[in-house]
């Protein structure tokens, strides 16, 4: 075989193999969604959202408690996160755009955005488990929020400095200050992507189990009462699949099923409005 | 850019400096908790000793983290070695192979791949991999590498799924897409003159690549994986469901194990003792430390990427 042969050869089993790689990539999401999909859909039924669980053992029961605990714990996070979020990315972008401080803060957010969300529940046990004596929904939406913060705040600096300098300068030529500026200019040029980052967020930390396990816990009960343990979807699952019983395995896999759905369709939702309003 | 003084205006800068704050505050305030809440344990056990010790019995209060750290340094280190080649493989197809139309499906499926919360992970490897692994994958593996002289150590025991070499499957698929984004991004920065100029002396494509797309975004691949090693390292719940949660250390991928975030979701909440407990939160410090350094080293590659390639 000659060079120019061996070169061509070459070349092409480097590129089948990483077409090879694609479909490997490719492979597990859909072995994995539609494996959620086939046992989700199978074990889902009406009872499930309307019925508190069952003792262990017995049939029948729902996941009602942690449906709503879930919602629960998800909005009071996403209410505590956002604005500080939000504000704290207002200020990198706008009042300490281009300092050393700026620069350090949103440094550090993005190594905050990957830091082991478990240790985040153990930071949380230690600052409000522990010193308040009981488990709380309270602390399981701090723990969520600690999460959201820096991506919030990261997406949220990028995304208002993305607006044109030349738009502030025009409304500070009308006399108007900054706050001013930010809020009615600034705010209004960036709100597409601020709004993607917070459902990215909210999507992101929806799935959390881990930094829930020692600040909401879990409740075998319905309850609204966010100062006291409260069940989640993300506990639920990882209590009732790890669990010896057929019907619990089903119910996990339900509630799975719910989840994943909610989350890709958040997730896809953030990415198309990203692409549709910055293309 | 302050021109006048406004007392609003002053106000809200403070709120939103406050709030930016609040970063710092929390990376240095989970810092300086974990140290208290763990100040027992480090007295008891100091650092080095508890970094090397393969005791974790709760029955005699001893505590060391050299068990956890093991399993958490193999599952970590297995998983990049699978998902390096497929993530740079996905990147090259991406951006280099597939047809214009495909590139964008491809690419959000393939990041999709991340957004699955990583309990759907566990839970799809407790019911239907781990079971597959058991069955076929690592009987074939046992009979074929494993009879080789020298790696059969790595392929000892009975397969029952419930092992690192499954935990190490899960976690690589999971972070294929953090190193796969990260790498495309870098391939597109290429200058596109560089890559024309090689083909225009008669290189292939494959050569292009391996010559300079590569070369020229050596940095931001750097970075991706470094940033995927950090993930790998924090992740919980896919491996707690299938790793089986045993302090041991073992030559076999078909043992179960511990890593310092199965052992904390396992028992924390269990903890009946202040030592115990303690000894978690050195652990919880141990891994925070540990992910702390390796993000920061992902986050000056990709720094340094994005100057060279903005010049």
């Amino acid at each position: 075989m000659n060079v120019e042969k061996r070169r061509k050869v070459e070349s092409f089993i480097a590129l089948s193999l990483s077409t090879l790689a694609a479909v490997f990539g490719l492979f597990w999401l859909v072995f994995i969604l539609s494996d959620v999909l086939v046992h989700g859909i199978g074990a889902l039924h009406p009872g499930l959202f309307t019925n508190d669980p069952a003792p262990p053992g017995i049939s029948g029961g729902g996941l009602r408690n942690a449906f709503v605990g879930q919602l629960l714990i998800t909005i009071s996070a996403t209410v505590i996160g956002v604005p500080v979020g939000v504000l704290g990315g207002t200020f990198l972008a706008e009042y300490a755009r281009g300092t050393k401080l700026a620069r350090v803060t949103s440094i550090l957010s993005d190594i905050m955005v990957s830091v082991p969300s478990i240790v985040i529940g153990t930071f949380i046990y230690a600052v409000l488990v522990k010193p308040l004596g009981h488990f709380s929904g309270w602390a399981g939406a701090v723990a969520l929020a600690v999460i959201m913060i820096p991506v919030v705040l990261r997406t949220t600096e990028d995304m208002l400095s993305l607006v044109p300098w030349t738009l502030r300068e025009a409304a500070f030529a009308l006399g108007a200050p900054y706050y001013k500026v930010i809020v009615q200019v600034v705010y209004r040029g960036a709100a597409t992507g601020i709004f993607t980052g917070i459902l990215l967020s909210i999507a992101r930390v929806a799935g959390e189990t881990a930094p829930l396990l020692f600040t909401s816990f879990n409740n075998q009960f319905f309850t609204t009462d966010m100062s006291g343990p409260v069940a989640s979807l993300t506990v639920s699952i990882f209590q009732y699949a790890m669990g010896p019983y057929d019907e619990w395995h089903q119910q996990a896999w339900a509630a799975a099923f719910m989840i994943t759905v909610v989350i890709l369709v958040i997730t896809i939702l953030g990415r198309l409005l990203i692409k549709w309003r910055y293309k | 850019m302050l021109q006048k003084k406004n007392p609003v205006d002053f106000a809200f800068s403070l709120i939103t400096a406050l709030a930016s704050l609040t970063v710092i505050v929390l990376i240095g305030g989970i810092f300086v908790v974990l140290w208290q809440e763990s100040s027992l344990s480090i007295r008891k056990f100091g650092v080095i000793d508890f970094l090397l010790s393969t005791d974790w019995n709760p029955v005699t209060e001893s505590f060391g983290a050299a068990t956890a750290i093991y399993g958490t340094a193999v599952t970590t280190l297995l998983a990049l070695l699978m998902a390096i080649p497929a993530a740079i493989g996905i990147a090259i197809f991406v951006t280099e192979i597939a047809p214009d139309f495909l590139k964008g499906p491809i690419g959000i499926a393939i990041e999709l791949l991340a957004a699955i919360p990583s309990i759907i992970y566990g839970m799809w490897g407790l019911f239907t991999l781990a079971p597959i692994m058991a069955n076929y994958i690592e009987p074939a593996l046992q009979k074929s590498i494993g009879a080789l002289p020298g790696v059969g150590i790595l392929f000892q025991g009975t397969p029952m799924g419930i092992d690192l070499f499954t935990a190490s499957v899960i976690l690589s698929i999971m972070i294929i897409p953090f190193t796969a984004s990260i790498a495309r991004d870098s391939f597109t920065l290429t200058p596109s003159v560089v890559k024309e100029s090689a083909y225009a002396i008669g290189a292939t494509k494959w050569e292009v690549v391996k010559n300079v797309v590569l070369p020229y975004s050596k940095l931001g691949v750097f970075g991706g994986v470094a940033l995927s090693l950090g993930r790998a390292l924090g992740e919980t719940m896919a491996v707690a469901f299938v790793l089986g949660n045993n302090h041991q250390i073992t030559t076999s991928l078909f043992d179960a194990a511990a890593t310092i975030t199965v052992t904390l979701a396992n028992e924390f909440t269990e903890a009946d003792t202040d030592v115990y407990l303690s000894s978690l939160f050195y652990l919880a410090l141990v891994l925070f430390a540990l992910s702390f350094i390796v993000l920061a080293v992902a986050k000056f590659f990709l720094l340094k990427a994005e100057r060279r390639y903005s010049r």
